[in-house]
């Protein structure tokens, strides 16, 4: 592995963690939102 | 989302834009190593927000046994999950970075191994806060991370401490250590950004305890209301 394709690698590996980390949250804070106007709806 | 949250998120976007500038433009080319070395400028810190993260983990979590706050645990979920994500990457870029410099992936020395320790510990500790039932776990979890935290000063002074394999600290090494005014500068940047990012997160996934704390207490207070019936 050269410098410049390890140095990609790493930077391409510091985007995508975060990134798939915020759909993960966004993920689940759409289905948070969601149980609890189904909640409300049922009460 | 309020307008100030939406100004710093606005911000934090601009500081990443710039310090990425500064990290694989302005900044040096180091002699020894050539371009691999710009991974330090997301690597170091990445760490220092992760090693942020399971302070603020720490602290919610002393606070929770004292005052048993909700809003102390939330903090401690939010921080841990955000640290644990920060350690995945200075655990997978310091492998990139050691393979052209090294020769090899990774190594048994006392940074990396402590490292891996302490990733190991919060991932415990989330999945002690995800399967643990019963009304002690919130405890049980600030008491885990209590002890947990005791891996932090020890990742930061493994290299002080230890003849490791790990680069000599760069900051507060010593004499001989420190790093170019360039160099300096990018890595400032980076740090500055990856600190925004780290709180932005930290503070989404807080927003998302509570909520899911109110989800929860809904659900009781539901089911409290038909047994009643």
């Amino acid at each position: 592995m050269t410098g410049l394709v390890a140095l990609k690698a790493a930077y391409t590996v510091t985007w995508i963690i975060p990134l798939l980390y915020l759909r993960y949250l966004l993920t689940r804070y759409r289905r948070v939102r969601h149980e609890m106007k189904d909640l409300k709806r049922s009460s | 989302m309020k307008p100030v949250s939406v100004l710093f998120i606005v911000f934090t976007l601009a500081l990443l834009g710039f310090s990425t500038y500064q990290a694989l433009v302005v900044a040096p080319t180091e002699q020894t190593m050539g371009e691999v070395q710009r991974i330090f400028y997301y690597h170091a810190p990445t760490a220092w927000v992760a090693g942020l993260c399971f302070f603020a983990n720490f602290l919610a979590s002393v606070a929770y046994l004292l005052r048993r706050n909700s809003n102390a645990d939330a903090l401690a979920a939010a921080s841990a999950e955000v640290g644990v994500v920060f350690c995945t990457i200075v655990l997978i870029t310091g492998p990139i970075w050691a393979r052209p410099v090294w020769g090899i992936w990774w190594t048994w020395d006392a940074r990396l191994t402590t490292t891996l320790v302490l990733w190991l510990i919060y991932v415990g500790y989330l999945i002690l806060r995800r399967f643990a039932t019963g009304s002690q776990t919130q405890t049980l979890a600030a008491v885990v991370a209590i002890f947990g935290f005791v891996d932090v000063p020890i990742v930061y002074m493994s290299i002080r401490w230890f003849r490791t394999q790990h680069p000599s600290p760069v900051i507060g090494g010593g004499e001989n250590s420190g790093l170019d005014p360039a160099m300096w500068h990018a890595f400032l940047w980076n740090l500055l950004a990856f600190t925004c990012v780290g709180i932005i997160f930290v503070t989404a996934r807080y927003r998302l305890q509570k909520l899911e704390d109110q989800v929860e207490a809904e659900h009781a207070r539901l089911a409290l209301e038909r047994s009643m019936r």
